[in-house]
C-alpha cells in the first residue's frame, strides 16, 4: 500500500488499473485464495463435509455395532496402557461398549457439520430481516425491537439452552431428528441478536448514503432498496460473522454433549444423525486412560474443523475489506 | 451523563422482568418439580410433597407464584408475609432445604469472608481470567498486528485460536495431566484455595475462549487503525514508532475489544460448571446447572437474574470506559 | 495515554487485591505445626521436621457435595456416609451387619412386639462432654415424624403409634396442634423405673419406650438408622434452618468429630475421644468432593487420596497394572436392579403385552445377566436371578428362571394373541425409557441389541431428562413399559425388602404390581415373632414374588475401590457407601510406616 514498496508491486498496482473492471465477489474471490492459510482452511472443512455426507461409504464398520468381548481395544499403532490386544480392523480401537472409534468419529461429522451450518443459516436469516426492519423503518418499531435485544443480550446464554433443552426435550419437538431441531432452535433464538444489531448498524449508516438517495429519487419501493441496494453491501460483516459463529457453535454443542443435554441415541444406523462428536468427547473423557483415542480422535477433529473455520474467516475479513481492494 | 446513567439504571427494571417472566415460564414448563429427586433416589411420600409445596407456595396458581417472587406473597402456612424480589429476597432452595438463594451464593462457610463464598469464589477466578485474557490477549493481537502476514502473526493467531479449539472440558483434562500427573507441579486435591499455585488451571481454562477472542479483535482493530489517516500523520509528522503504536493506534483499537470485554466479564465471573467439575473448584457455576436439573425453581430465577444485572452492570461501566478511551464520545440523552 | 495508564495500573492492582484477598492468613508450613490427636485430648506438638512420625490420614473421595446433612432430612448414600461418622444410633451394625448395641446398651420387646424398650449405655455423652440422655433420641424420632421436617424418610418410622397420623397433617389446617400429636406419639424417654425426665441434662433419664400400632420385630435395626440420630434441639434451634451447614452445630455421639467443613472442597473428621462404640478410631479421616471419575483416578495415582470408587472405564488400566490390581476390592453390594415391566393393562392407549405372563417370562429368560455384568460392567457387578442380594438375610438360591434363549423364544411364542411373536410386539412399538446418560445410553443400547439379537424385537430407546424420568415414574398414565430400576437397601432385614417395596399400597404401586397372596405372607411375616417362622414366611413371600415375574432380574451391585495398601484392617460389608469399611471405621488402620 505505501509508496516506498519496491518496484514489483508497483507493477503490480498498476497492471491492477488497467486489468477490466472485476466484481468485488470475483476480487475478494482472488484475494482469499492468495492467503495459503484461509486455502488451507476450506480443504479442512471441505474435506469433513465430504465425510459427513459420504459417511455411510467411507465408514469401515456400522457405527453402533457392538463388538462383544471386543471393549477398549487400543488402536493397532498404540499398545497403550492396557494389556488388551489391538485387531487390525479397528483402526482407532473399540469404546466401552465394543464399537468401532474410526466409524463412529466418521459419524459424527455429520451432527457437527449440520450443527455448524445449519442454525447459522436460520440465525442469519432471521438476525439480518429483524436488523434490517429496524434500521430501515427506525421509529417506534426500532426502539422496540432493540429493547427486545437488550433481553436476551442479558440471558446466560449456556444456560438458556439448557433450560429450554430440559423443558422441551421430551415434548415432540424434542424427539423430531434426534433432538437436533430443538438445539438449532434453542441456538438460533440466542444468537440472533448480535446479526440484527450488526445490520441496524450497516442500515444505519448505508441509508443516509448518496447511491440509497439515488434509488430513492427514481422512485424505488422500500423492499427493492433493502435486498438490492443495502443488502448486498452489508453482506461481507455477515460472512465473517458466520465464519466465526460456525466454530462456536460446534464447540457448544461438544458442552451440551458433556451436560448430557445432545444428540439422542440412535439405535439404527439407518438413521442420519447416529452419533456427535460431543457425544465421543462425553464418553472418551471419562475412559481417557484405557482408550486415550475414544477422546482425541474426536477432539482432533473439532480442532481441526474450528481453526479451519476460523483461518477461512480472518482470509474472508481481509479478502472482503473495500479497503484492502487492490492489494494483496 | 449523570442522566444518562440514571436512564439505563431505570431501563434495568423492565429487561430483569422480562428476564424473569421469560425463565419463570421456560422452568415451569419443564416436566417435575423441585421434589422429583434423583431416581435412584427414595423419594418424598405424596402427603409430604403436599404439604412441603403448601408451604413453599407451590400449590398456588402459576401467576400468583410469580406476583410471591417478585413482590411478595403471605405463607399460608407460616400466615408470615415474606417480601419478595424487590426486597432481594431471592427465595428458598426447594433442594437446599432451609437455606435461601442468596445465602446458599452469597453466604461464606462459618468463620470465613465474602471472598468464601460460592459467588466470592467465582468471581475472583473470573476476575483473574479476564485479567489473564487482557494481559496476555491484547499484546498478542498488537504484535500481530504489527508484524502481518509474518510468521510471527501466524504463530500468534494460532496459538490464540487454539484456545477456543477444544471445548473445556477436554483442555482441562489435557492440563491436570501435563502438570499435576507428570509433572507433579500441583496437587490434584486441592484443600486449600488460599494458595495462589492451584488457581492457574481453572484460570487458564477458563479465561481461554476470552484471550483468544480479545486477541484476534486487538489485531483487527490495530489493522483497521493502521490505515487510518491520523496514524500516517503522527508517522508523517516524525513521531517515534512506539508513541505511533501506544497513543494513537492503540487507544482507538482498544474500543471494540473493550466492547465485548464487558459482557465477557459478566460470563466469566458467574462460574463455569464443567470447570468447577473438573478441577472441583467452590464457586457458582454448578449451583447454575445443577439447580435446573434439580428443577429449584427460586435458585434458577435467583442465577439468571444475577448474571442479567451483571451483564446490565458491565455494559454500562463499558460505556463509561468509552468517555475515557474516546473524546468524541458523549454519553447524553 | 495517561487514562490508559490508569487503567493498567487498576488492572494490576486488582490482581493483587484479588489473589490477597483469598482470605485471611497464608497457610501456615505443615511439616512446622501439626495437631495430633493424643488419647483423645487435641494437643499441638511441634514436630521435628525431617524424620518426623507420618500422621494417620484416611483421604477419601465421596464424589458430590451432599444437598442436606440433617439426620431427619437426608436420604442418600454421600449425606448418610458423613451421618454416621459424627452420629450414632440406639442400635449400630457390625461387621456382619447385625444389629448391636449403639447408643443403647440393651434392648427388649414386649410379648407381641408391639412395645420396645431401649436402656442407654450408662454415663453417655456427646463428643463435646455433654450429657446424652434418652430425651435426645425422644426428639430425633419426634422431629422425623414432625410434617414440618418434611423429610424424605419420615415414613420409615409409621409402625410407631401416632406417627402416621401426625406426619399426615396439615400444619395450615385451623386448630392444627403440633403438642397434642407429639403427645399422642408412641415415643417417650423416662427413667429407668418410668418416671418422667426433667430436661437434656437429666442424667437418669436413660429408657426409651416406643409403642407401634402393630407388632415390629425388626424394629432395633430401624432404630438404628439416621433418622434416630441424636442432633442437639439447641444447636438446631440456634442455627435455625441451616444449622447443619455449621460443624460447630454438628455435635454428635458418633466415632468422628467433624473438625472443618469447606463445602465442596473437604470435610476433616477427628476421633471423638467419648465415642461409647466398640472402639475410638486412630486416624483422622478426609473427604473430598470430586465428581469427575477420570479426575479422581489420576488424584489417586498421584497418591493425593487413599480410597476412591472404581470406575468401569479405568478397569483395562487397573488389570493391566500389577499394583493396582492389587489395590483392587470387590465385594458384594446393597442392590438389586432388574427391567421393570408396567403391570398396567394398557400403556399409551395400547394393550400392554406384559400383563401377559408368558411375555414377561420371555423377556426374563432373554436377558442374559452374565454377559451383562462381563460387557457392561467389567465385570464390577453379579448376575442375580432373585431379588433379595448375597450376603442379606432372606437371600434365596432357588430361582425359577436363568438365561436360556431358547426358553426365551419359545415363552413368546406361547404368550397370547396379539403378543405372541416379535413381529406383532414391534408392530406395537416396545419402548425402553431411561435417565440419559453416558453410562445409562450405554447399557440401554447394550439391552436394545440383547432383545434384537435373541427375541428380534425392536425396543425403541427414549433417554429422558433425569428429573423428567423421576416424574414420570409417579404417575401411573406415563409410567414407561420398560424400566431399569432396582433397590438398595437401608437396613438388613428381608422386610426392607420385600415389605417395603413390593406390597400393594409402596413402591409396587407405581408399575401396578399388586398380589393378594404377597401382601398376605409379607403382612404375617411382619408381624411374626418367631425369627424362624418369620424368615420362612418371607422366603415364600419371595417364591410368590418370583412365580409372577415382576421385572427381568438382573445384577446385584457390587461395591468397587481402589484402596492403598497402607489402609489396612477394613471390615467390607454390602453396606458400605463411600470406602470398604465404612460401617465399622473403627476397625481400620493406617500404616504410616508404608506411607511415601
Amino acid at each position: 500500500m505505501s509508496v516506498q514498496t519496491a518496484s514489483p508491486n508497483k507493477i503490480a498496482v498498476i497492471n491492477d488499473v488497467f486489468k477490466p473492471s472485476r466484481s468485488l465477489g470475483q476480487e475478494a474471490w482472488s484475494r482469499l485464495i492468495r492467503n495459503k492459510a484461509s486455502v488451507a482452511g476450506m480443504f479442512i472443512v471441505g474435506f469433513f463435509i465430504f465425510l459427513a455426507i459420504f459417511a455411510p461409504v467411507i465408514a469401515p464398520m456400522d457405527p453402533l455395532k457392538l463388538h462383544s468381548g471386543k471393549r477398549f481395544l487400543p488402536p493397532p499403532f498404540d499398545q497403550g496402557a492396557t494389556n488388551i490386544k489391538a485387531e487390525p480392523e479397528f483402526l482407532l480401537g473399540t469404546d466401552s461398549l465394543g464399537r468401532d472409534v474410526l466409524s463412529r468419529v466418521i459419524y459424527g461429522a455429520r451432527v457437527s457439520m449440520v450443527v455448524g451450518f445449519l442454525p447459522t443459516t436460520i440465525i442469519l436469516l432471521m438476525g439480518s430481516t429483524i436488523g434490517m426492519i429496524s434500521g430501515y423503518i427506525g421509529g417506534k418499531l426500532d426502539n422496540l425491537l432493540m429493547r427486545l435485544t437488550d433481553v436476551i443480550y442479558a440471558f446466560p446464554d449456556l444456560l438458556f439452552f439448557i433450560i429450554v433443552m430440559v423443558a422441551l426435550r421430551d415434548s415432540f419437538i424434542g424427539q423430531f431428528m434426534n433432538g437436533l431441531v430443538l438445539l438449532f432452535a434453542a441456538l438460533a433464538i440466542v444468537n440472533w441478536v448480535g446479526v440484527a444489531r450488526l445490520i441496524r448498524g450497516q442500515v444505519l449508516s448505508l441509508k443516509q448514503k448518496e447511491f440509497v438517495e439515488a434509488a430513492r429519487c427514481i422512485g424505488a419501493k422500500d423492499t427493492r432498496i433493502m435486498f438490492r441496494h443495502i443488502l448486498p453491501n452489508s453482506l461481507s460483516p455477515l460472512i465473517v460473522w458466520a465464519a466465526f459463529t460456525i466454530p462456536g457453535l460446534i464447540i457448544t454443542e461438544a458442552v451440551l454433549g458433556y451436560l448430557g443435554l445432545g444428540l439422542r441415541p440412535a439405535t439404527d444406523s439407518g438413521q442420519f444423525f447416529v452419533t456427535s462428536w460431543g457425544v465421543l468427547m462425553l464418553d472418551g473423557q471419562t475412559a481417557i486412560n484405557s482408550q486415550p483415542y475414544l477422546l482425541l480422535a474426536p477432539a482432533i477433529c473439532v480442532a481441526l474443523v474450528v481453526l479451519a473455520f476460523t483461518f477461512l474467516g480472518d482470509g474472508l475479513r481481509d479478502a472482503l475489506d473495500p479497503r484492502m481492494r487492490g492489494t494483496q | 451523563m449523570v442522566t444518562y446513567l440514571i436512564r439505563r439504571l431505570f431501563w434495568l427494571i423492565p429487561v430483569l422482568i422480562t428476564v424473569s417472566a421469560v425463565t419463570f415460564i421456560v422452568m415451569r414448563s419443564a416436566p417435575g418439580g423441585p421434589w422429583d429427586t434423583d431416581p435412584e433416589r427414595r423419594q418424598v411420600d405424596a402427603a409430604t410433597e403436599k404439604s412441603l409445596s403448601a408451604y413453599y407456595g407451590l400449590d398456588k396458581p402459576m401467576w400468583r407464584q410469580f406476583y410471591a417472587y417478585i413482590i411478595g406473597d403471605t405463607n399460608s402456612q407460616t400466615k408470615e408475609y415474606v417480601c419478595g424480589l424487590i426486597c432481594g429476597n431471592l427465595g428458598p432452595s426447594y433442594r437446599q432445604r432451609g437455606r435461601t438463594v442468596q445465602d446458599i451464593l452469597f453466604s461464606p462457610p462459618e468463620d470465613k469472608t465474602f471472598w468464601q463464598s460460592r459467588f466470592g469464589y467465582s468471581l475472583r477466578l473470573g476476575g483473574m481470567a479476564l485479567l489473564m485474557a487482557i494481559m496476555v490477549g491484547i499484546p498478542i493481537g498488537i504484535i500481530a498486528a504489527l508484524k502481518q502476514n509474518t510468521i510471527v502473526d501466524y504463530v500468534a493467531l494460532f496459538f490464540a485460536t487454539s484456545g477456543i479449539s477444544v471445548p473445556s472440558f477436554v483442555l482441562a483434562i489435557f492440563l491436570i495431566f501435563i502438570f499435576a500427573s507428570r509433572l507433579h507441579l500441583v496437587d490434584i486435591v486441592v484443600d486449600d484455595w488460599t494458595q495462589i499455585k492451584y488457581w492457574f488451571m481453572p484460570m487458564a481454562v477458563l479465561g481461554f475462549g476470552t484471550l483468544a477472542y480479545t486477541a484476534r479483535l486487538t489485531r483487527s482493530a490495530m489493522l483497521e487503525v493502521m490505515r487510518q489517516d491520523y496514524v500516517r500523520t503522527a508517522r508523517a509528522k516524525g513521531l517515534a514508532e512506539r508513541a505511533v503504536v501506544f497513543i494513537h493506534m492503540l487507544k482507538n483499537a482498544l474500543i471494540p475489544v473493550i466492547t465485548i470485554l464487558g459482557p465477557a466479564l459478566a460470563g466469566l465471573v458467574t462460574g463455569s460448571f464443567i470447570i468447577e467439575t473438573m478441577f472441583s473448584f467452590p464457586g457458582m457455576g454448578r449451583a447454575y446447572v445443577q439447580s435446573i436439573f434439580q428443577r429449584d425453581y427460586s435458585m434458577i430465577m435467583g442465577t439468571t437474574l444475577i448474571y442479567a444485572l451483571l451483564v446490565a452492570v458491565a455494559n454500562l461501566s463499558v460505556d463509561i470506559i468509552y468517555v475515557f478511551l474516546d473524546p468524541r464520545i458523549r454519553l447524553e440523552d | 495515554m495517561r487514562k490508559l495508564n490508569v487503567l493498567l495500573s487498576l488492572f494490576v492492582l486488582a490482581s493483587l487485591v484479588l489473589t490477597a484477598c483469598g482470605g485471611g492468613a497464608p497457610a501456615e508450613p505443615q511439616t512446622v505445626v501439626q495437631t495430633v490427636i493424643v488419647e483423645g485430648t487435641p494437643q499441638v506438638v511441634t514436630a521435628v521436621p525431617p524424620t518426623e512420625e507420618k500422621e494417620a490420614v484416611l483421604r477419601v473421595n465421596t464424589g458430590t457435595y451432599p444437598d442436606v446433612i440433617d439426620p431427619q432430612k437426608s436420604s442418600f448414600v454421600n449425606e448418610i456416609a458423613h451421618l454416621n461418622k459424627v452420629y450414632m444410633g440406639l442400635t449400630t451394625l457390625n461387621g456382619k451387619l447385625e444389629t448391636v448395641p449403639g447408643a443403647a446398651e440393651s434392648w427388649t420387646f414386649n410379648d407381641d412386639a408391639t412395645q420396645l424398650t431401649f436402656t442407654l449405655k450408662p454415663d453417655s455423652v456427646y463428643s463435646d462432654g455433654s450429657v446424652l440422655n434418652a430425651k435426645r433420641f425422644e426428639y430425633a424420632f419426634q422431629r422425623n415424624i414432625d410434617p414440618a421436617t418434611a423429610g424424605e424418610y419420615a415414613s420409615i418410622t409409621d409402625e410407631i403409634v401416632g406417627a402416621p397420623e401426625w406426619r399426615g397433617a396439615d400444619t395450615a389446617a385451623e386448630g392444627y396442634d403440633a403438642e397434642a400429636f407429639k403427645a399422642a406419639l408412641g415415643v417417650k424417654a423416662s427413667h429407668a423405673d418410668g418416671s418422667a425426665c426433667a430436661d437434656y441434662e437429666d442424667t437418669a433419664c436413660n429408657t426409651l419406650t416406643l409403642n407401634f400400632s402393630k407388632p415390629a420385630p425388626y424394629f432395633a435395626t430401624i432404630a438404628g438408622i439416621w433418622v434416630g440420630y441424636p442432633a442437639k434441639e439447641e444447636n438446631i434451634a440456634e442455627g435455625g434452618d441451616i444449622w447443619w451447614t455449621s460443624s460447630k452445630y454438628q455435635i454428635g455421639n458418633g466415632p468422628f468429630i467433624w473438625k472443618s467443613v469447606d463445602p465442596f472442597v473437604k470435610s476433616v473428621f477427628v476421633p471423638n475421644p467419648n465415642y461409647a462404640g466398640e472402639a475410638i478410631p486412630t486416624y483422622r479421616l478426609e473427604f473430598s468432593y470430586i465428581t469427575d471419575s477420570a479426575v479422581a483416578f489420576e488424584a489417586y495415582r498421584n497418591n493425593e487420596f487413599d480410597v476412591i470408587g472404581s470406575a468401569a472405564e479405568d478397569l483395562p488400566v487397573i488389570d493391566a497394572d500389577a499394583d493396582l490390581a492389587a489395590q483392587h476390592v470387590k465385594y458384594a453390594g446393597s442392590c438389586t436392579i432388574k427391567i421393570q415391566y408396567s403391570f398396567f393393562p394398557t400403556w399409551g392407549g395400547k394393550p400392554n403385552p406384559f400383563s401377559d405372563k408368558k411375555v414377561r417370562e420371555a423377556f426374563a429368560l432373554a436377558f442374559d445377566a452374565e454377559a451383562w455384568t462381563h460387557d457392561v460392567d467389567g465385570d464390577l457387578s453379579l448376575p442375580t436371578w432373585t431379588w433379595i442380594p448375597p450376603g442379606y438375610p432372606g437371600y434365596d438360591t432357588n430361582t425359577p428362571l436363568h438365561f436360556d434363549p431358547e426358553a426365551a423364544k419359545a415363552a413368546l411364542a406361547a404368550a397370547s394373541e396379539p403378543f405372541n411373536s416379535a413381529e406383532k410386539l414391534n408392530a406395537l412399538g416396545l419402548k425402553m425409557a431411561f435417565a440419559d446418560s453416558a453410562r445409562n445410553r450405554q447399557r440401554h443400547e447394550w439391552i436394545a441389541a440383547q432383545y434384537k439379537e435373541i427375541l428380534g424385537v425392536d425396543l425403541a430407546l427414549d433417554p429422558v431428562e433425569p428429573t423428567t424420568y423421576t416424574a414420570i415414574q409417579k404417575d401411573p398414565d406415563t409410567y414407561p413399559l420398560l424400566s431399569r430400576g432396582g433397590w438398595c437397601a437401608d437396613y438388613a432385614d428381608p422386610q426392607n425388602w420385600l415389605s417395603v417395596y413390593w406390597r400393594t399400597g409402596t413402591f409396587a404401586d407405581r408399575w401396578g404390581y399388586s398380589n393378594p397372596e404377597f401382601d398376605a405372607l409379607v403382612d404375617e411375616a411382619d408381624t411374626t415373632i418367631d425369627p424362624a417362622k418369620r424368615a420362612e414366611l418371607y422366603s415364600q413371600a419371595q417364591q410368590v414374588l418370583l412365580n409372577d415375574i415382576p421385572g427381568a432380574f438382573g445384577y446385584n451391585s457390587l461395591n468397587h475401590y481402589l484402596v492403598k495398601p497402607w489402609v489396612k484392617g477394613y471390615q467390607t460389608t454390602p453396606q458400605d457407601g463411600t470406602y470398604p469399611g465404612d460401617v465399622t471405621p473403627w476397625t481400620i488402620t493406617i500404616d504410616t510406616s508404608m506411607l511415601p
